[in-house]
């Protein structure tokens, strides 16, 4: 590796919340706590599909403690939706109204003066249902008889999604060998640690102060203004700590909203936390798909055409899975050259809880089946498994045909360093082996349909007399250390110490406007606005500078380390901080100021940027039980210039550990519409003693639209892992998984069919 | 209903509730004594987010009835650092980025540490995995959070901090 | 949300058994609750009276008798008995089961009367216990009795307790010359209960032929099981790799799994046929060398 050389970027810093984290001085909207606060709790639907034929609340108001019931009528009754600039996209009114379409929405909310009553209150409110016949099942709920779910929408197909390139039916032609799949792929619990939770305020001066643990304090301040009828500016979302999100908390929640309802008809503090069976069965989860893959290939290896269809299980409501249909689809190519590419998606309404993002977006889902078969075509053909990678991967400079184009890509070097790893490893005891799996993902969503097509990030720098930096970011740190990567680009930038930035975040209030934390944007966006505002802010501070030395501000000025200075001689300067002293004096009384922002201007629609990776994991199976232990997980990594490097560290190992779930562990049946295990013994996460080590072997490369060259990390290593598993599984065993999670029962049954004779499953 | 006298120490201060029998210790600690650190993150005793110390055991605050600890010392997340000074486990912390969201920090912290007076040196890795067995993390994938506790246990933070309690 | 209840805190046994006779159907007791106060909080267990037996620590002992063999207080800890050097000379079994049950914060409250009492189908003292042919002592306050902790269990989640009677002792009898006890449960993941286990007990005579057997299958059916068919199979043989295969095959007859969402039946039924062979290997072994 190269040495470093930058001062703060890629150090090994404190996180700048550490010290509150870690002495238990962090406050979670889990935390909060008002004067006269009351709490919610929500009547939720027993059935999958019914009609509300009327709500009685009157015995509920009578409880002693209860101080409100609301129900759906008590609301504008707006159909909302993230995307809003797509009004056949807004179809949940949360606290619904006339029908129920999933097991857990919610009917009514009630507030009182504490947990207890208010859950003996939901007991005490009458529902009438006329229960209608429910699907489940996306491929049931197409059929042309099927149960309407929304009205009007044929079939309950909620969106479809095409993307095309080439002649496929010509590219298929000149294959020599093509081969077809079917695959099934289980959704997935977000399962942060901290449940979705929100406390609403709303006072007499008619203004709402929402503390809510949420990727986007923006989306909810305007989200809420829709829903409620007021004003955004009336409304300040909080949101100092949040306990996880993955994805799942940047839309609008039961928590935030019935809170708000609540508290707007008592001019009181409402809180609503979920309990974590809530959490499981009333939030959106990650999207169940079948997914259809026809891949034709020349007999060197050459990737001709490949044809994907793809039904998504989309639950009761849309939610961001609109985006996931595309993503998965977009991220199916990825990262290979395909002559022709054909996918289309279609999202289907079921009565199940609503799926939506979830770290990767569609894109796990879509490399567990294409970097599967991908193995298997190779296996087919005596093929090896790196080199047709190779052959065909992406690489900088290439144009996705009308879909994107990609910047730096180390994709290369990470086949290379994995092949070597692998060679390294030498023959492995019976019954192990290792998988590989490429991936390469977005670097921030250029997609934003809330209010306006394009993403964009601001940011504030402002000096202060003695030095000290606020820097005020819309950006939300929800734990993937957003707050330090960011302090840090500003740090390097400005060429101070980092004990010397303040970051501010999370509040709509103070911080400016940025659409949060997701579709890893942050670090490339916000990180942009973020250099920018430094570098303004350090401008008009080096003006002084250049007055005070008569040096020249663009060729000989520098401030690093603390140290203004001549760039060609170092010891002739002075200390930063008398600097901004004397700068400051001589100012009209303010403070500098540095504003930055950035869109990503005729970047496509995708992404500016493109992380790349190829996972190797070695598994172990127990080939008479099925059980599946995972040994280790190694990963050539590239991410650009890394930023913040215990936070790369900690985004790797924290995306196998959730990625692994998604690969052997997490099974999340849902039955009759029903989730079968909602709870934390019945569903597994894994724990300590069964996280594997991992290695991260990382690539040198330098991203032109990310700052100081950087891209994102952590939310493209969800990608790889259980399509290594499931290649792994294939060599240790030579079966063929084609659904995930994969548990030890389907590999027993798989055995089984094997022996039969039955070839693969 | 009867309510009962509880009198504890909680980070050696000592403490008086008058409550209903039913209260568990993590809710006498969050909502009567006001103790934030400690967190709940589930129903079914799985999570560990609610981990606080016992006369020195690990416990899940939501699994014991506030009641039994009459007379006990509780440590809580708050009780750790002394005079500001914090505890070399805490330091670790810091120095591996053994955290991301944070809600399960205080709990993995205090499993950390009573794992750690029981077996100041573990015999290898796994088993300081095994001591932090009933904690989840979503966020960090635990490995750092291994390796910030063999830290300390391979004496990194001695003479930095007193390690010694 | 838990029901409100009266708490009865008892200073001893006398008084603790004073007020089960009082109260009888109406009142519950608690120990170390890591199972009560889930099933409490989820409305599934509501009474009147709540009887706290955690401070008796008059029942917290581990003590080895060279007649009657290991005695087990009922509020003695998880913990404490796998911390134990007596237990892990004496009965390494119990220690690496105990080592494996929940978490160590469950273990350093949860007690091992407690867990028995629960009578959770799927719990891992239960099945090693009966393998190593562990007998209960049940008090009220009339008298005491012995019961063997295979008979301890009538069906799902029960217990021959009356509600005037607590569970005072838990008693392993002295192990055997040339004899061991294996076990093993099948999980995804570390610690968590056995989606099936099992228990085996083997005891060996100066000719290498199997003496006497005892196999325990855990969560194959509402209460843990005698597999005596199995055991017949190895009675009486030198036991090989095809006896260790036979005795597989016939628990996975004897078993009467249910399915849930974690396993089906006949995955139950294959998941013990491999632990069973399995086990009685390891326990074979084991006791060969002793």
């Amino acid at each position: 590796m190269t040495a470093n050389k930058y001062s703060v970027l890629n150090t090994r810093v404190h996180n700048v919340d550490g010290y509150p984290k870690v002495t238990g001085r962090a406050t979670y909207t889990f935390d909060v706590k008002l004067p006269g606060m009351l709490y919610g709790k929500i009547l939720r639907s027993p059935h999958p599909h019914a009609r509300i034929i009327s709500i009685d609340t009157t015995e509920a108001l009578k409880l002693p403690g209860v101080k409100a019931v609301v129900t759906g009528k008590d609301t504008l009754g707006v159909k909302q939706g993230i995307w809003r600039r797509y009004p056949e996209l807004c179809d949940e009114q949360i606290l619904t109204i006339e029908k129920v379409r999933y097991i857990g929405e919610p009917v009514a909310a009630v507030a009182a003066i504490n947990e207890e009553i208010a859950e003996q209150a939901l007991d005490l409110i009458d529902v009438r249902y006329e229960v209608l016949p429910f699907v489940d099942d996306p491929m049931e709920a197409i059929k042309k008889d099927a149960p309407m779910i929304h009205d009007g929408v044929e079939r309950n197909v909620n969106v479809t999604r095409h993307i095309e390139w080439g002649d496929v039916e010509e590219a298929f032609e000149e294959a020599d060998y093509v081969r077809e799949d079917w695959f099934k792929l289980g959704g997935q619990a977000h399962m942060c640690m901290e449940t979705r939770a929100a406390v609403a305020s709303y006072t007499p001066d008619k203004k709402l102060t929402v503390y809510t643990s949420t990727q986007s304090p923006y989306y909810h301040q305007a989200l809420l203004a829709g829903v409620l009828g007021l004003r955004e500016s009336d409304i300040r979302v909080i949101a100092h700590y949040v306990g996880g999100g993955f994805g799942g908390k940047f839309e609008l929640d039961a928590a935030q909203f019935c809170a708000s309802v609540l508290s707007m008809k008592l001019s009181k503090p409402v809180k609503i936390v979920f309990t974590r069976e809530e959490d499981f069965i009333a939030t959106k989860r990650r999207t169940p798909m079948y997914y259809y893959v026809r891949t034709g290939v020349k007999k060197d290896g050459t990737f001709c055409a490949r044809e994907a269809r793809v039904f998504t299980n989309g639950g009761a409501y849309t939610g961001m899975g609109a985006t996931a249909l595309y993503l998965t689809g977009f991220f199916h190519s990825f990262p290979y050259k395909w002559k022709a590419y054909r996918y289309d998606g279609y999202r289907v309404y079921t009565n199940s809880l609503p799926s939506t993002s979830m770290r990767g977006f569609g894109a796990p889902q879509a490399m567990f089946c294409s970097e599967q078969q991908i193995d298997w075509i190779a296996a087919d053909l005596g093929l090896d498994n790196i080199e047709i990678r190779r052959k065909n991967a992406h690489t900088a400079g290439y144009e996705v045909p009308g879909q994107a184009t990609i910047g730096s890509c180390g994709l290369g070097q990470c086949l290379d360093r994995i092949e070597e790893w692998i060679k390294a490893k030498g023959t492995l005891p019976k019954n192990r082996a290792i998988g590989i799996s490429a991936a390469g993902f977005m670097t921030g969503g250029i997609f934003n349909w809330f209010d306006s097509p394009y993403s964009f990030s601001s940011a504030v720098v402002t000096i202060n007399v003695d030095g000290v930096v606020e820097l005020h970011v819309g950006a939300q740190d929800i734990g993937q250390g957003s707050n330090t990567t960011l302090a840090m680009i500003c740090a390097e930038t400005l060429g101070v110490k980092l004990e010397n930035i303040k970051v501010h975040s999370g509040d709509t209030d103070h911080c400016p406007a940025d659409l949060g934390a997701w579709g890893s944007r942050q670090t490339l966006m916000a990180g942009n606005a973020v250099k920018m505002a430094a570098e303004d802010a350090k401008k008009q501070l080096l003006e002084f500078a250049s007055a005070k030395f008569g040096y020249n501000i663009i060729y000989d000025l520098d401030i690093k380390d603390d140290w203004v200075h001549n760039v060609a001689r170092p010891e002739r300067g002075m200390n930063y901080v008398d600097l901004v002293k004397e700068a400051l004096r001589g100012k009209d009384g303010q403070r500098i100021i540095g504003r930055g922002h950035y869109t990503p201007h005729r970047k496509g629609m995708i992404s500016p940027a493109y992380s790349y990776m190829v996972q190797a994991v070695e598994a172990e199976i127990d080939v008479e039980t099925g059980k599946l232990s995972i040994i280790g997980c190694t990963t050539a990594h590239d991410c650009g210039q890394p930023i913040n490097t215990l936070g790369l560290i900690g985004q790797l190992e924290g995306a196998a550990s959730m990625a692994a779930g998604y690969g052997y562990l997490e099974n999340m049946p849902v039955e009759d519409g029903k989730v079968m295990n909602p709870n934390l013994v019945d569903y597994k996460i894994i724990r300590a003693p069964d996280m594997p080590e991992c290695e991260i072997i990382e690539i040198d490369t330098f991203e032109p639209e990310g700052p100081y060259g950087a891209k994102e990390a952590g939310e493209g290593l969800t990608n790889p892992t259980a399509a290594a598993l499931g290649n792994a599984i294939f060599h240790a065993t030579g079966l063929q998984m084609k659904q995930a999670p994969i548990m030890p029962e389907m590999i027993v049954n798989a055995f089984r069919e094997k022996e039969k004779g039955g070839g693969t499953p | 209903m009867e309510k009962q006298l509880l009198r504890f120490y909680v980070n050696d201060q000592e403490y008086e509730l008058f409550i209903n029998p039913k209260t568990l210790l993590v809710e006498a600690l969050r909502d009567h004594l006001g103790f934030t650190g400690t967190k709940r993150g589930c129903d079914t005793a799985s999570c560990g987010v609610c981990t606080v110390m016992v006369n020195g055991m690990a416990v899940k605050g939501c699994s014991v009835l506030a009641v039994q600890v009459n007379g006990m010392n509780v440590t809580t997340i708050e009780g750790l650092e002394k005079d500001g000074k914090l505890d070399p486990i805490q330091s670790a912390f810091l120095d591996e980025g053994a955290f991301q969201c944070g809600f399960c920090t205080s709990g993995m912290i205090m499993s950390a540490r009573a794992f750690l007076n029981e077996t100041p040196v573990p015999k290898d890795t796994m088993e300081i995995r095994r001591g932090i067995e009933g904690n989840l993390c979503r966020c960090t994938g635990y490995n750092s959070i291994v390796r910030a506790i063999d830290a300390v246990a391979k004496g990194k933070y001695r003479g930095v901090c007193d390690d010694s309690k | 949300m838990i029901h409100d209840f009266t708490y009865l805190k008892p200073g001893n046994v006398k008084e603790a058994l004073a007020m089960l006779a009082q109260h009888r159907d109406s009142a519950k007791i608690i120990c170390g609750g890591q199972s009560l106060l889930i099933i409490m909080r989820q409305g599934l267990v509501v009474t009147e009276y709540l009887v706290d037996i955690k401070g008796l620590d008059e029942l917290s002992y581990i003590i080895y008798d060279p007649q009657a063999g290991l005695k087990i207080g009922a509020t003695t800890t998880h913990r404490t008995i796998e911390s134990a050097s007596l237990v892990r000379e004496k009965y390494p079994v119990l220690a690496a089961m105990e080592t494996r049950l929940a978490s160590i914060q469950v273990r350093n409250w949860g007690t091992i009367g407690g867990n028995l009492a629960h009578a959770d189908a799927a719990g891992d003292p239960a099945p090693v216990l009966i393998a190593l042919n562990a007998t209960v002592t049940i008090a009220s306050s009339i008298g005491i009795r012995i019961v063997p902790l295979e008979e301890f269990y009538p069906g799902l989640f029960e217990t021959v307790l009356s509600p005037d009677e607590l569970l005072t002792e838990v008693i392993v009898p002295p192990p055997s010359a040339r004899s061991a006890t294996a076990y093993q449960k099948f999980n995804l993941l570390e610690s968590d209960q056995g989606i099936v286990a099992v228990a085996v007990s083997l005891s060996v005579n100066d000719a290498g032929v199997c003496r006497d057997a005892r196999v325990v299958l855990g969560n194959a059916a509402p209460v843990p099981i005698r597999a005596k068919n199995t055991e017949r199979v190895l009675i009486g043989s030198k036991l090989t790799e095809k006896i260790f295969a036979k005795a597989g095959e016939t628990a996975r007859e004897e078993a009467d799994p249910v399915a849930d969402i974690h396993a089906s039946e006949d995955y139950r039924r294959h998941l013990i046929a491999v632990l069973t062979r399995r086990v009685t290997k390891e326990a074979w072994e084991q006791a060969c060398q002793a």
